[in-house]
């Protein structure tokens, strides 16, 4: 590998958008190579000290003002079209058209290709969890045993419950590596089955119900994301007991977490 | 426009005024002009609101939408209202590999002056600061990235490595200079 592949990886990595495999690859060059180790610590300091000295802005109240007032009288008033912005020419607005076009078609491209990467690798993980002595850091029917496990080896502490009452008892929990970052992996049973859940915090604030993403060698695969987190179930269950799975996971989370709205409430 | 429609575009589009600000300001590296160009943005984003709903849940991310509208914005703002230096247009080429003159290390030992490292991000062409900004001071994935640049996730990648290197350059000259 050439120093600019080092470097293009080395990149990716701090920004945990390597492949697993490439991270761990990465990970055992890193403590073999001293000039690779140096440019490593390099580029952390240098994130480091980007975000020390070039702050993010907060948008003065006065645009905050004008923007709002601006959108108010453009889609409230009787124009309801809105009028062209003030530097705009037409065939400006014709090029920002075709932008957006082009934009939103990327979007649905990568966003699938995105999914499609992340699905590959949830997969990859459940099917090494159920290789001998693959499946659980640690052992426990217990929630208050599995939780409090994490901390310290994430940062972000997992909600975990036991639905053994309801036919999926809890089985464990393990530490995974997936879409280039560490995320918790909870394992429940059902009968013979097993299900991986793979959570790690959401980055992005829309919301989706349980779907059913892809079936592969004989696994099904469902995401949903909630305000806190992004979810992933796997198992060769069938798909309809799955989904009811997910939905218990979706129930119990919008239990436990009372939207601040609601405990405003008296 | 229905009322309705307003309060869903203030909700999902309005809380990413900050990050807006954020990157007009740092490409426009003016706060007169990002206010205009946030402005402008908005007023785009509303008409074109309708289209974005429509493009599945995954869409529902406005931020990076709005993003690049902003960009879009501000680079069409710059080739309209800007005949200098930035105008001239991006050669991936030309402006990676730093040329010996504009190398911010020789141009620092040559000037004999502590370059901040907002100074030399002000210096990098504006397609490199993007990243930067995205990145690091917005947290945007390399794919969000891409969506907002419209370029490949291995171009993001490689600008983004590059960018750094000549930050870096800048930064270990700077520490350089304040030893000395």
């Amino acid at each position: 590998m050439t120093h600019r592949e080092l470097e293009l990886q080395l990149d990716a990595y701090v920004d945990g958008e390597l492949e697993p495999e490439d991270a761990r690859d990465l990970e055992t060059h890193l403590q073999e190579c001293a000039d690779c180790a140096r440019r490593h610590e390099a580029r952390v300091a240098l994130s480091a000290a980007i975000r020390e000295q070039i702050p993010a802005l907060h948008a003065p109240d006065a645009l905050r003002g004008r923007v709002r007032a601006t959108l108010r009288n453009v889609a409230g008033g009787s124009a309801s079209r809105p009028v062209l912005p003030p530097i705009a020419g037409r065939w400006l607005a014709l090029a920002a058209s075709l932008a957006v076009v082009a934009v939103g078609s990327w979007r649905l491209a990568l966003s699938r290709a995105g999914e499609d990467a992340l699905a590959g690798q949830v997969l990859a993980s459940h099917v090494r969890s159920l290789m001998p002595g693959h499946l659980t850091d640690v052992v426990s029917s217990d929630q208050h045993t599995v939780k409090p496990w994490f901390n310290g080896r994430l940062d972000f502490s997992p909600p975990v419950y036991d639905f053994a009452g309801r036919g999926f008892p809890l089985i464990g929990g393990r530490l995974d590596y997936v879409g280039g970052r560490p995320v918790a992996a909870l394992v429940y049973g059902r009968r013979q089955h097993l299900v991986n859940v793979f959570l790690w915090p959401a980055t992005r604030e829309s919301l989706s119900d349980p779907s059913p993403v892809a079936t592969r060698q004989g696994y099904h695969l469902l995401r949903w994301t909630t305000p806190e987190y992004a979810y992933w179930v796997v198992s060769d269950l069938g798909v309809a007991e799955l989904h009811d799975f997910a939905q218990l996971v979706q129930q119990a989370d919008s239990a436990a977490t009372i939207p601040a709205a609601a405990r405003a409430l008296p | 426009m229905e009322p309705s429609e307003l309060e869903r575009f203030e909700a999902i589009v309005l809380p990413h005024l900050d990050a807006a600000y954020t990157l007009a300001r740092y490409l426009t590296r003016n706060d007169h002009d990002a206010q205009d160009i946030v402005q402008d943005a908005y007023l785009r984003a509303l008409k074109y609101f309708g289209g974005f709903r429509g493009g599945g849940a995954d869409a529902r991310d406005g931020r990076a939408w709005l993003l690049a509208i902003v960009r879009n914005t501000a680079y069409t703002w710059r080739r309209r209202h800007r005949a200098d230096a930035l105008a001239t247009e991006f050669d991936e080429e030309q402006h990676s590999d730093a040329v010996a003159d504009h190398h911010p290390a020789a141009a620092l030992e040559r000037d004999g002056a502590r370059e901040s490292l907002h100074q030399a991000l002000d210096r990098l062409p504006p397609e490199f600061r993007e990243v930067i900004v995205l990145r690091e001071l917005e947290g945007l994935s390399y794919k969000e990235i891409g969506d907002v640049t419209g370029v490949p996730i291995g171009t993001v990648m490689s600008r983004l490595s590059r960018a750094r290197r000549r930050l870096q350059e800048a930064l270990s000259a700077g520490e350089k200079w304040r030893v000395t």
